[in-house]
């Protein structure tokens, strides 16, 4: 019961380990691209979590810096991913994902 | 070096030099250059006559003898083989002297005479070339003083043989004659030089000189039978060289050459150089040998006198008396009667080459008519060449007060002698061929006299269709081809050919060579060419050496030693009167065969005689009185008549026996090459073939297979990879996915185990 009634690093790793499992399954099942880049936010803010938790479990920051920068990353990425999914959108005039396959070749 | 010695090299080098100058300048020259090659053969003869004169006349010394050499090739010591040194050298005795002075002459006569025969043909200065280099190599075997440098001019004066009869190459049978020739020499010539090489396996050296005295030391160290078949041998060059039987067949075609060819080479001197040559090895000649070379020489001078008898063209004729003269030759050195043989050399040589001229002055006149069935009455025509013809014709008929008379007589003297020494009836059996020989020859040369020179003009019987084959096939030089063959046409040839014949129908007259016109051993000729002793004989210590493998001391082989004589033959040396008496042999053998000879003097010239007169009788009757018609006889004994025509078949069986042999040897071979080594080659390709197959299949399919494999193996990797590459992220994302888990359920499970 203590594990219920304590917040202890597992919490957070399962929340994390959730969020991850929800990326993913965003990135490998959704059709639309923008929901794929929602599941990249999600596993990126995973990462986040894992790292904070170690952080602050271990008593050092360099987890939190490492959050800080997966944050700012995640900024770029995904200015940087929309452009592409827009550029996407002007060759192909779709967003859904499965239908481009030109990397094929 | 001897004065003599140095002119008779310059002799030698003379007609090189003729040969050299016309062979490559003939065009260049006015005249095609004859009158360079007649020149320089009248400067030669101009020598030789000094020669002559200082040898013969002068010093008139029977042991006369003059040598020179000197070290021509030096290979040192031959492994295997010995010391090898050959030399080269000049030798001159009477021998040597006389023979360079006739082949001179005549081929300076000879020469002359084709300047007018010869005109117009259109090889006519290589014609005069191919003379040079003949008589060059035919004064070098002369001169010889060894076999190697005999054998090399033999093979010289094959050769120029080989040219001159060949010389109207465009006909056919003239280019077989000259093969045949050829052919027929090189099969003596290997016998000769087997002969050659036996002697050198003993003595280390070519040179005769030391060959005899080595035989005459006892050196030989092979058996008897050895030397006898070193002389067999070294007697089968002259078989070849003189056309005895049974290599004579190349002769008669030989007169497809130019005429007076025919007379210098085919008559007077190339085939005289195999009696000389005999002559030259004679004192090594064991009697075994000698009984050998006498039958062969019986045999042809029979065989080749009953061939003449029936042949109608007048070349041919000849060509088979020559044939038959050299076989007496032959036959004299083989009973021993060297002196008389080498007589009859010279005599003949001046006849027959006479004769030969005579003839060409006849075919010339008749535009190249050669056939005397189509001859006749020439005599008014042509009485030059008749007077000679027919002096030349006594002479080889043997008619006293000839030369031929001298010389066959001591032949056939010398022949009955040793048949008395041998004792056998079978040795009578040479004498008897010879006589009955000497008959068939005057019986021969009466018929062409009377067909040629007799009776009426028979040009218009010639049958039409055959006249043009015989027309062309004799049409050598078309300059002078002439359609009409009448004896309007025919006229006596002019003086630079008439020359000759006089001259050498002078040389044919006893009074040349002996004072005593029925005795030829009188004469200067056969005291200055003494037989010499042999070296190989019975009282020679060679036998004892050879019996009992002793080596006697003494040396014997000088012609005129003294020593040891049996005295009962020296008694009868002694018997005064005879011409030879001052010649004493050693060897008992030799020595009776001289002495028998010479009282069979007598005997041998009633018999010859009569045998002469029965002959020109025969012919007489059978030509000019008709008595018996030739044609009705000639049917009556059609067998012996067609055996005779076509000279005892000697052709055809050669072309069956050798001929065919030989083609069927060809053949086998041909079939062994097509069949066997073809096979053998051909199976390696087969095989080659099959293991290229084979491998080509391993190549196709093995290792094509595994390159096929390899590229079939990425083919369908790369099919089923290419499926795994959609171009969508999410499915790569999600096979990242699952290598990641794969890779935890790999780490977990080695965790757990």
């Amino acid at each position: 019961m203590e594990q219920l009634t304590t917040i202890g690093l597992n919490h957070y790793l399962t929340i994390s380990a959730f969020l991850l499992g929800f990326g993913l399954f965003a990135v490998m099942t959704r059709k639309n691209a923008i929901v794929v880049l929602m599941g990249v936010e999600l596993i990126l803010n995973a990462a986040n979590i894992n790292f904070l938790a170690f952080s602050k479990y271990n008593g050092g920051m360099e987890g939190v810096m490492f959050a800080l920068f997966i944050i700012v990353i995640a900024a770029a990425e995904a200015a940087i991913a929309l452009a592409i999914v827009i550029n996407i959108f002007k060759i192909y005039k779709s967003v859904d994902v499965s239908s481009i396959d030109s990397m094929k070749e | 070096m001897h004065s003599l010695i140095q002119l008779s090299i310059v002799v030698l080098l003379l007609p090189l030099l003729s040969f050299v100058i016309l062979i490559f300048f003939n065009r260049r020259i006015p005249r095609r250059g004859d009158f360079i090659g007649v020149g320089i053969l009248g400067t030669a003869f101009g020598i030789s006559a000094y020669i002559f004169w200082t040898v013969i006349v002068q010093t008139y010394d029977p042991a006369f003898r003059i040598a020179w050499d000197f070290t021509w090739i030096d290979l040192g010591n031959v492994p295997g083989v010995g010391p090898l040194q050959i030399k080269m050298g000049v030798v001159i005795d009477n021998l040597t002297t006389i023979m360079l002075a006739m082949v001179t002459l005549i081929s300076l006569l000879v020469h002359l005479y084709s300047t007018g025969y010869m005109a117009g043909d259109k090889n006519y200065g290589r014609y005069f070339a191919f003379l040079g280099i003949f008589t060059f190599s035919m004064l070098g075997i002369v001169l010889s003083d060894n076999l190697f440098s005999i054998y090399i001019f033999w093979e010289l004066v094959g050769l120029s043989s080989y040219l001159l009869i060949g010389f109207f190459f465009e006909k056919d049978s003239a280019a077989d004659a000259q093969k045949k020739a050829f052919l027929a020499n090189r099969v003596g010539d290997i016998g000769m030089w087997l002969g050659i090489l036996i002697l050198y396996s003993q003595f280390h050296t070519f040179s005769f000189e030391q060959i005899y005295a080595n035989l005459a030391a006892g050196n030989f160290g092979l058996s008897n039978g050895w030397l006898t078949a070193a002389g067999i041998l070294l007697f089968m060059g002259c078989v070849g060289k003189s056309a005895q039987f049974p290599l004579h067949v190349w002769l008669p075609d030989a007169m497809e050459g130019p005429t007076p060819v025919s007379a210098l080479i085919h008559a007077a001197t190339m085939v005289a150089a195999g009696v000389y040559f005999v002559a030259r090895i004679f004192v090594m000649l064991t009697p075994d040998a000698l009984h050998v070379i006498a039958f062969i020489g019986a045999c042809t001078a029979f065989m080749a006198a009953t061939i003449a008898i029936t042949q109608n063209d007048i070349k041919r004729v000849l060509a088979y008396s020559t044939v038959s003269q050299l076989g007496y030759m032959v036959l004299g050195l083989g009973v021993g009667a060297y002196s008389a043989s080498l007589f009859h050399l010279v005599t003949h040589a001046f006849f027959k080459a006479c004769l030969f001229l005579g003839s060409g002055a006849i075919i010339h006149a008749m535009h190249h008519e050669q056939d005397m069935r189509w001859m006749g009455g020439l005599r008014k025509h042509m009485p030059w060449t008749f007077a000679t013809f027919t002096l030349a014709t006594l002479a080889l008929a043997g008619l006293p007060l000839t030369s031929g008379f001298l010389s066959k007589d001591a032949i056939l003297a010398g022949a009955i002698g040793f048949a008395k020494v041998e004792g056998g009836g079978i040795f009578y059996l040479i004498p008897v061929l010879g006589f009955f020989s000497a008959m068939l020859t005057a019986f021969y040369m009466g018929r062409q006299i009377w067909l040629v020179f007799f009776g009426e003009s028979r040009t218009h019987l010639k049958p039409a269709d055959n006249h043009h084959q015989a027309h062309h096939a004799h049409d050598s030089h078309a300059a002078h081809a002439d359609d009409h063959h009448t004896s309007h046409g025919v006229h006596e040839v002019s003086w630079n050919m008439r020359a000759p014949l006089v001259i050498l129908a002078a040389l044919s007259v006893f009074f040349v060579y002996s004072p005593d016109p029925l005795d030829g051993a009188k004469g200067w000729f056969m005291k200055m060419i003494p037989t010499p002793a042999t070296v190989v004989g019975e009282a020679n210590p060679q036998k004892g050496a050879l019996l009992s493998g002793n080596v006697a001391p003494h040396l014997a082989g000088v012609v005129q030693t003294t020593e040891v004589a049996p005295p009962a033959v020296a008694a009868e040396h002694g018997v005064p009167g005879e011409a030879k008496g001052g010649h004493i042999y050693t060897d008992t053998r030799q020595a009776e065969i001289v002495h028998a000879g010479h009282a069979a003097h007598y005997t041998a010239i009633y018999i010859s005689s009569i045998m002469v007169v029965l002959g020109i009788c025969l012919a007489l009757v059978v030509y000019v009185f008709r008595i018996i018609d030739p044609e009705k006889t000639a049917s009556a004994i059609r067998p012996l008549y067609l055996f005779s025509l076509n000279k005892w078949y000697w052709d055809e069986i050669y072309e069956a026996t050798f001929i065919k042999g030989s083609m069927l040897l060809a053949r086998m071979l041909s079939w062994f090459d097509s069949n066997v080594v073809d096979g053998i080659v051909n199976g390696v390709a087969t095989l080659a073939r099959k293991f290229a197959f084979v491998n080509d299949g391993f190549d196709r399919h093995v290792v094509d297979g595994m390159v096929n494999f390899t590229a079939f193996a990425v083919n369908t990797t790369g099919a089923v990879l290419r499926k795994l590459q959609t171009g969508k992220v999410q499915t790569y994302v999600v096979m990242l996915m699952l290598v990641l888990f794969g890779y935890f359920v790999l780490y977990f499970t080695r965790l757990i185990y």
